[in-house]
């Protein structure tokens, strides 16, 4: 892959050497040939040494946030390539971040030929190492920190489109996308009263190909498309070493324990998928729209699983000491989307938007397992299972704006969402399948008023009364509102603000649900004379949220009251100011960073000053330096803080 | 000529073509296209006397761009999406006579420092530790959003037609499970994650996985009929007072479906 990121990379390279150079003696700023090739090259490419400083306290912390090690990265590449014969191409951009080590590997190559094609290419390697003991640790409580929920795996994607005949009234396209996770990692295997950590290795792939065709008329558009993906998941779960499990309380009298495990998933999968995409405007006052989308995807499972040690089933209360199981399913989910709307305009200063949506989902799945207790052998267990799970979404919306004047635009409307939900019921239940209902009144409104280009200002509401919904904690009878305004004070200093509350209750008395978070933020921008010596940006955001709802407490089937609280003080900064007395294009210091400061149910302090210096080295050449500042505190989870240094060295070259 | 800097930039806009082939039907006088006739204006040079779309009502300035762009399938459900109700208009984001990327940012941090110059509290929440690589440059907002509007809500993206835009990466929790776990589909993965950033290592809406869990698995059959609500109660030997029990994904670690186990156990 970075063989061929590296070849991909070179090809404007290659193009610029195919020009004809100045014959020997002329002047090269003469020759247009030389000149046009200085026009036709364009970007930078940073490249440097990071330097990481260790982190102080927890490294499985700051690998799981940070993540960044020390060595030579490619920072940046971005190289954009115009073609003065246009035979080919007109123009190649190459974009490229994070090479050399980092966690997060970027690559983009788009090409333009007007009227032929239009190709774009994505590349992206994203690692995910995560390491929390808090999140997921049954020991936790005797002081050992044994994470049994980690993972250090990378997600890998590469997108390819190409469109033929852009800007034509018929436009195929192809495209293929690939998704990928490999790693490894730690999981539990679950056996009767008892749980064990063991070594994971997941590996999963998606292949997803489409092709359409888009006709694009005056008064028309329509989008075909069709697609098709394929899935595979190979995780497998293991061990060879003895482990006592979670629970080490003896059981009858016997210490239950793992001795070895092979679980193979083999998950395969496949989905065909169509769309089609209208929009019109038959009349000048008419616009119609819809969409209909339709997939199908199924899975099929051949899974195994072979231990040994000391299980308890907890059917029969008898030990045993090897069991195998073999399972075979398969799933297959038919999922449709309508989407139909029209936007009607009977006066220049009234618009009136009509929307219908129909979303149905249908699981249906069987399973046949087979249990083998080995040892002592035993009659092996089948069991079959059919299960099923539906969902059924409807909307209706409608939205009316109206220009009172030119400044100040009125909206308001209703929207009507209504549907069903059916899914397996709780074990102890004894239902076979729980249904619930969702209906919901929604009504809307708003203002936007322009007092003129430098201030503006809009309000946005929506309040519901819903009677049904498919969740406790679901919106039920909630009101949400938003205002948002911007001020440009000065040509050069900007003013924003936006304040955001959504209050959503469920009074059963058996659910008694109150939720409510408020986000404040305001923004600065300030950038005297263009910027050309100093710009300010920050903002400062307060967010708040509150939520009590009664629960079962498990154990008693008692009631008890879950109450969450965050109190959220986020602030972030950058002034970029050139260094007085050395003109203006000498070296350019920056400073800022970001600050989270959260108390409540989990206190978070995470703080990244930045400062860096950029300094002119030789015309287009420049050497900048950055340091940073991780530090992460968790005063519940006093072992999880850390703190670390990052200091970057690199020379950024332009062309 | 009195906008000489305006025309210059607009020679590497996308929207030239419009001044040189003829089928965009503006051939030689591409700036009437959006700006209306100009020949009073060039008489008096009065901005009175042209139509200026950054200064026009979101809807008329929107028509004015969708006059030609309405045709184009980024713009189906455009008139859905929060953008348009909240009349943020085309000219908002798009920069209309500069070059390519500004009237169509690709790179990351260009597109990211867009957004968030109005949406100020959700870039906030990706200051916090657990996020999506937002900040790092190795995401963009729009990979999870289609600001021109969606079926979905929050205008997330969909995927293979009408899945949502989460399983374009986390491709390994698309399913068809055989035992689904119901939230994923019926309210999406945000019943469980804040998908923006949390202090929770998982992004998880609380600060403790059982706390997620319990909220919604609190119905006794009595209770569920009465709330008519789904999430049935936990078995009772789920004593919470022991630490076993308090990370619910410690033992149901197939959360979010599992294809051999009912109880999501493996």
């Amino acid at each position: 892959m970075r063989a061929w990121l590296l070849l991909l990379a070179a090809v404007p390279l290659a193009a610029q050497d195919t020009q004809t150079p100045a014959p020997a003696g002329q002047d090269a700023n003469a020759s247009p040939t030389v000149a046009q090739t200085e026009k036709l090259l364009t970007g930078s490419v940073d490249v440097g040494y990071r330097w990481f400083s260790g982190a102080g306290g927890s490294l499985d912390t700051y690998r799981s946030v940070v993540d960044f090690g020390s060595g030579v990265r490619l920072l940046g590449l971005d190289l954009s390539l115009e073609s003065a014969a246009k035979k080919y191409f007109d123009r190649i951009n190459v974009r490229g971040a994070g090479w050399g080590g980092d966690p997060y590997n970027t690559a983009h190559v788009d090409a333009v030929r007007h009227d032929w094609y239009n190709f774009t290419f994505d590349y992206r390697n994203i690692a995910y190492f995560n390491f929390m003991p808090s999140f997921a640790d049954p020991t936790i409580g005797n002081g050992i920190f044994l994470n049994q929920q980690a993972f250090d795996t990378h997600r890998r994607m590469m997108d390819f489109e190409l469109d033929l005949r852009p800007g034509k009234w018929l436009v195929p396209y192809l495209a293929y996308s690939h998704d990928s996770g490999h790693g490894t990692g730690i999981t539990d295997f679950v056996s009767g009263v008892n749980s064990y950590g063991v070594a994971d290795k997941p590996r999963d792939a998606t292949e997803n190909y489409r092709g359409g065709v888009r006709v694009e008329l005056n008064k028309f558009h329509v989008t075909l498309e069709q697609g098709g993906t394929t899935f595979k998941d190979d995780q497998q779960v293991f061990t060879s070493t003895q482990n006592f499990g979670n629970n080490t309380t003896p059981f009858l009298g016997q210490q239950l324990f793992l001795s070895d495990l092979n679980q193979a998933y083999g998950i395969r999968g496949d989905s065909i998928y169509s769309k089609v995409l209208l929009t019109a405007n038959p009349t000048p006052w008419l616009d119609v729209f819809g969409e209909f989308l339709y997939s199908r995807p199924t899975t099929t499972v051949n899974y195994s699983q072979l231990n040994g040690g000391q299980f308890l089933d907890l059917t029969t209360l008898l030990l045993y000491t090897s069991e195998l199981d073999v399972a075979n399913a398969a799933a297959k989910q038919p999922h449709t989307t309508g989407m139909a709307g029209f936007e009607i305009r009977p006066m220049k200063r009234l618009r009136v938007i009509e929307s219908v949506m129909t979303d149905r989902l249908h699981n249906a799945s069987s399973a046949s397992l087979n249990q083998q207790v080995l040892a002592p052998a035993a009659a092996a267990l089948l069991t079959d299972f059919a299960e099923r799970l539906v969902l059924n979404y409807n909307r209706e919306q409608v939205d009316v704006l109206y220009d009172l004047n030119s400044r100040i635009t009125l909206r308001g409307g209703y929207r009507y969402e209504w549907g069903d939900g059916l899914t397996q019921g709780a074990l102890l239940s004894g239902l076979p399948s729980e249904t619930g209902q969702l209906k919901r009144n929604v009504g809307l409104a708003g203002v936007s008023y322009r007092a003129s280009q430098k201030l503006s200002f809009s309000v946005d509401f929506e309040g519901a009364g819903g009677d049904r919904g498919y969740f406790r904690t679901s919106l039920q009878n909630y009101e949400k509102a938003r205002i948002q305004a911007r001020y440009q004070l000065r040509q050069s200093l900007q003013l924003g603000a936006r304040f955001t509350v959504l209050n959503n209750e469920n009074p059963d008395p058996t659910v008694n649900y109150n939720f409510l978070s408020r986000d404040n933020s305001v923004s600065l921008a300030w950038n005297p004379n263009n910027g050309k010596w100093v710009t300010l940006t920050g903002e400062y955001t307060r967010a708040t949220l509150r939520s009590d709802i009664s629960y079962i407490v498990p154990q008693d089937f008692t009631s008890a009251q879950s109450s969450y609280r965050d109190n959220v003080h986020e602030a972030s900064t950058l002034v970029d100011l050139l260094i007085p007395g050395f003109g203006a294009k000498g070296p350019k210091l920056g400073v800022g960073g970001s600050l989270v400061r959260t108390s409540g149910s989990r206190p978070t302090d995470y703080y990244q000053p930045t400062m860096r210096l950029t300094t002119p080295a030789y015309k287009r050449m420049s050497w900048y330096g950055e340091w940073r500042y991780y530090g992460y505190a968790e005063p519940f989870y006093l072992y999880e803080g850390f703190r670390a240094h990052l200091l970057t060295l690199g020379v950024r070259v332009g062309l | 000529m009195c906008h000489e800097d305006i025309f210059k930039a607009f020679q590497k806009n996308p929207h030239a073509v419009v001044e040189k082939e003829k089928r965009w039907r503006n051939e030689t006088h591409a700036c009437e296209s959006c700006h209306g006739a100009g020949s009073k204006h060039v008489e008096s040079t009065s901005a009175a006397d042209i139509r200026n779309p950054a200064k026009l009502p979101a809807g008329e300035a929107d028509h004015n761009c969708l006059s030609c762009h309405l045709n184009q399938p980024t713009h189906v459900g455009r008139i859905q999406s929060g953008h348009a109700k909240d009349q943020v208009s085309c000219v908002s984001c798009h920069a209309m006579h500069k070059s390519a990327e500004e009237l169509v940012p690709r790179r990351r941090a260009v597109i990211n420092a867009k957004c968030a110059n109005c949406h100020l509290s959700e870039w906030a929440s990706f200051q916090k530790p657990y996020k999506h690589k937002l900040p790092e440059g190795a995401m963009s907002c729009v990979d999870c959003h289609n600001p021109h509007g969606s079926a979905l809500p929050h205008s997330i993206r969909t995927v293979s037609a009408n899945e949502p835009g989460c399983l374009n990466c986390h491709g390994d929790k698309r399913g068809p499970f055989v035992f689904e776990h119901a939230p994923v589909r019926l309210e999406g993965c945000t019943t469980c994650h804040e998908p923006h950033g949390s202090a929770n290592p998982r992004m998880l809406t609380r600060h403790e996985v059982r706390f997620v869990c319990l909220e919604c698995h609190a119905n006794t059959p009595a209770m569920a009929a009465t709330s008519r609500t789904l999430g049935g109660v936990p078995p009772a030997f789920h004593d919470l007072r022991a630490p076993q029990f308090q990370n619910c994904n410690v033992c149901h670690v197939k959360v979010h479906g599992s294809n051999v186990n009912q109880e999501l156990l493996r």
